[in-house]
C-alpha cells in the first residue's frame, strides 16, 4: 500500500463520511473555533460541561479528510470524560502525532494508530491536530480555574 | 521564426531534473528558463555591483543592463512610455504603492473604489485598507455564475464619485479574461482612471497598454518566466507625478538635508535602497525569452489544453467547475463530489502533478461561490495533452478509491 493511501486509512475515510455528532448547537454554552488560515479548514466545536466534566461534545465545518476524521475521533473520545481525563487524551494523541513513531506506542487505540499515516506527510500533520489543539487550549483553561 | 511549442519544454531545466514532474500550479509562479537562470548567476559571478553609484566599469555595466529593462517592459507592454515603469517587489508592492502613495490622499467620506469580486487578495485588501483609513466605500462589481462581470452593471456602478477602478485582466482562479479595453473605455467616458492587474496576463497575452489607455498596470516576473521579488509598476505620467514614495532611504532622492528632502522624479524616487538588481536584469531576459515566442500562438495552446482538461472534467462527473466564461485562459478550478480539495491535491501529489488547493488568495470569490476552497489547474506553455491525461487518470483512480 502507498504512504498515501495509508494516510487515507478505512478508519479516516469512514469518520470523514460519517463524522460523530456533526451537526450545529449554537445554544452550546461553549463554541470554540478551529481555523487554519493557510488552507482555510474551519471547525466549529459545541461543548457542555458539567461538574468538571464534558458531558457532550458536536461539531460543524469544513476541512479535509484528515482534519474532519481527526475532529470526529477527537469528540468521540473526549465526550463523557472529565476534565482531567480529557487532558491526558489530549496529552497523549498529539504526542503520538507530534512525535511519536507507532512502533513506540502500541497501545494506543485503533482510531488514534489510524492517524500514523501523517508521519510521512508533515504537512498534513496540522490537519490532524487543528481541532484537538483547540480543544487541549479549552481544557487546561478550565482546569486552570477550577485549581 | 518563433520558438515552436514542441522545442519549449526542454528550455526549462527543472524537467530535466525531474522528468516525472507535471507542473499545472502556473498561475502561483511559472518555472524558469534556463537563460534567465543564467543571467543572474552571470551577474552574481562576473557583473556584480551597485547601481546608479560606483564610477567603475562594473557599475557603469551594472546600471546600463538594469535601465535597459525599463525599456523592454515598456516593449512588452504595448507602450512607449517607458519612463512610466517603476520596478517594485512585485504586483502587491506595485498595488500598494498606487494605494497608500497616490489615491489615499484624494479620498474622502462618501468617494468610491471600484474593484470587482473576482480579485486577488493582493488587489483587494489594499483598496479595503484605505476605504476604511478614510471612510470612502468600496464598491464590487459582482461576478456571475458564468464567472463573468457584467458590462452595463459596471457602467451602472462607475458613479460620479469613483476615484478609481482596479480590476484584474485575467481572473487567477475563473481564468476569466476580462474585456478591459471595453471596461477602461466606460470609466474614461467618466474620467474615472483604471488600474489592471496583469499579474496572469503580461508575457503569456499580448498588451496593448498604449491602446487601452490604461491608467495603472501592476505585474509580477515570477510568473512570466522570470525572478521572483521583481515586479512592475506602469503608471501614466500625469499620474507618476503625484505619487508619493512609501520606502525612505539611499536613492530615490535630489537632495538631502536637515530640514528636508527633495526627491527624484518618478520612477527613481519609488526605488529607494539598494534594487533588486539580478531581479530586474532576469526580468529582462524572461522578456527576451518572452519575444520569441509567438504569444498568439502560446496562448492559443494554453487555450486548447484548458479547453481539453475542461471537457474532461466534465465527462468524469461528480465535479464542479467554477465558472464557464465565453472567453478564458489558462485557469481551471473545480471541486470533487465528498472529496475535499486538500485531499485531491494530496493525490495529485503522489503522483507528481502540481496543483494548488485552497481559497487561491480569493477568499471574497470563493465566498461567493458557497465554497471554502477548490482545487485549481493552471496551465502553461511546457504543458502538454499528456500532462492533462496523467491528471485526469489520477483523478478517475481517486474517485474510484474514494468511493470503495
Amino acid at each position: 500500500m502507498s504512504d498515501l493511501k495509508k494516510l487515507y486509512s478505512e478508519i479516516i475515510r469512514h469518520h470523514n463520511e460519517n463524522p460523530f455528532h456533526f451537526q450545529k448547537m449554537e445554544q452550546a454554552p461553549h463554541i470554540l473555533k478551529a481555523y487554519n488560515p493557510v488552507c482555510g479548514d474551519r471547525f466549529e466545536l459545541y461543548l457542555t460541561s458539567e461538574d468538571n466534566r464534558i458531558s457532550q461534545i458536536h461539531f460543524h465545518g469544513f476541512g479535509c479528510a484528515v482534519s474532519k476524521a481527526s475532529t470526529s475521533i477527537m469528540v468521540k473520545s473526549l465526550e463523557g470524560k472529565s476534565l482531567q481525563e480529557a487532558n491526558t487524551i489530549c496529552n497523549d494523541y498529539l504526542g503520538f502525532i507530534q512525535q511519536e513513531r507507532m512502533e513506540s506506542r502500541p497501545d494506543l487505540a485503533d482510531d488514534f494508530k489510524a492517524f500514523s499515516g501523517v508521519h510521512d506527510f508533515p504537512e498534513r500533520r496540522e490537519c490532524a491536530t487543528l481541532s484537538w489543539i483547540e480543544m487541549q487550549k479549552f481544557i487546561q483553561s478550565r482546569i486552570g480555574d477550577t485549581k | 521564426m518563433p520558438l515552436p511549442i514542441s522545442s519549449i519544454k526542454a528550455l526549462f531545466p527543472i524537467f530535466s531534473h525531474r522528468p516525472e514532474l507535471v507542473y499545472l500550479d502556473n498561475a502561483s509562479t511559472s518555472q524558469k528558463p534556463q537563460a534567465v537562470i543564467n543571467t543572474i548567476n552571470d551577474f552574481y559571478e562576473k557583473e556584480n555591483a551597485s547601481i546608479h553609484r560606483g564610477l567603475y566599469d562594473l557599475s557603469v555595466v551594472a546600471t546600463q543592463k538594469y535601465e535597459e529593462v525599463r525599456k523592454k517592459v515598456a516593449t512588452l507592454l504595448g507602450t512607449s512610455h517607458s519612463t512610466s515603469i517603476a520596478f517594485t517587489k512585485g504586483t502587491t508592492e506595485s498595488i500598494n504603492i498606487v494605494a497608500q502613495g497616490l489615491i489615499r490622499k484624494q479620498l474622502s467620506p462618501g468617494d468610491c473604489i471600484l474593484i470587482s469580486g473576482m480579485e486577488h487578495h493582493s488587489n483587494f485588501i489594499p483598496w479595503q485598507q484605505i476605504c476604511q483609513q478614510t471612510g470612502a466605500k468600496l464598491a464590487i462589481i459582482p461576478v456571475n455564475i458564468q464567472g463573468e462581470l457584467n458590462l452595463s452593471e459596471v457602467d451602472n456602478l462607475l458613479i460620479p464619485r469613483t476615484k478609481l477602478l482596479c480590476l484584474t485582466h485575467i481572473s487567477n482562479v475563473l481564468g476569466t479574461i476580462n474585456p478591459i479595453e471595453e471596461i477602461i473605455s466606460l470609466a474614461h467616458k467618466k474620467n474615472i482612471p483604471v488600474l489592471i492587474d496583469a499579474a496572469q496576463s503580461v508575457g503569456h497575452y499580448p498588451m496593448k497598454v498604449d491602446a487601452w489607455d490604461a491608467d495603472f498596470v501592476v505585474f509580477s516576473a515570477h510568473k512570466m518566466f522570470g525572478p521572483l521579488g521583481t515586479g512592475v509598476l506602469y503608471a501614466k505620467e500625469e499620474f507618476a507625478a503625484q505619487i508619493d514614495p512609501l520606502n525612505f532611504g539611499g536613492g530615490g532622492i535630489k537632495n538631502v538635508t536637515l530640514e528636508h528632502t527633495e526627491f527624484l522624479q518618478y520612477p527613481h524616487k519609488l526605488e529607494a535602497g539598494t534594487a533588486n538588481i539580478p531581479g530586474v536584469i532576469g526580468l529582462g531576459t524572461a522578456i527576451d525569452f518572452v519575444q520569441q515566442l509567438d504569444l498568439i500562438e502560446t496562448s492559443s495552446h494554453t487555450r486548447n489544453l484548458c479547453a481539453y482538461l475542461k471537457e474532461k472534467l466534465n465527462q468524469m462527473g461528480s465535479l464542479q467547475i467554477f465558472g464557464e466564461p465565453a472567453n478564458f485562459g489558462s485557469i481551471v478550478s473545480f471541486q470533487m463530489e465528498k472529496i475535499h480539495p486538500h485531499d485531491v491535491a494530496s493525490f495529485l501529489a503522489d503522483a507528481n502533478i502540481a496543483v494548488r488547493a485552497g481559497h487561491h488568495c480569493a477568499q471574497p470569490l470563493h465566498e461567493s461561490m458557497g465554497v471554502p476552497a477548490t482545487i485549481r489547474v493552471s496551465l502553461s506553455i511546457y504543458n502538454t495533452k499528456e500532462d492533462v491525461d496523467k491528471t485526469i487518470e489520477t483523478l478517475v483512480a481517486l474517485q474510484k478509491f474514494w468511493s470503495r
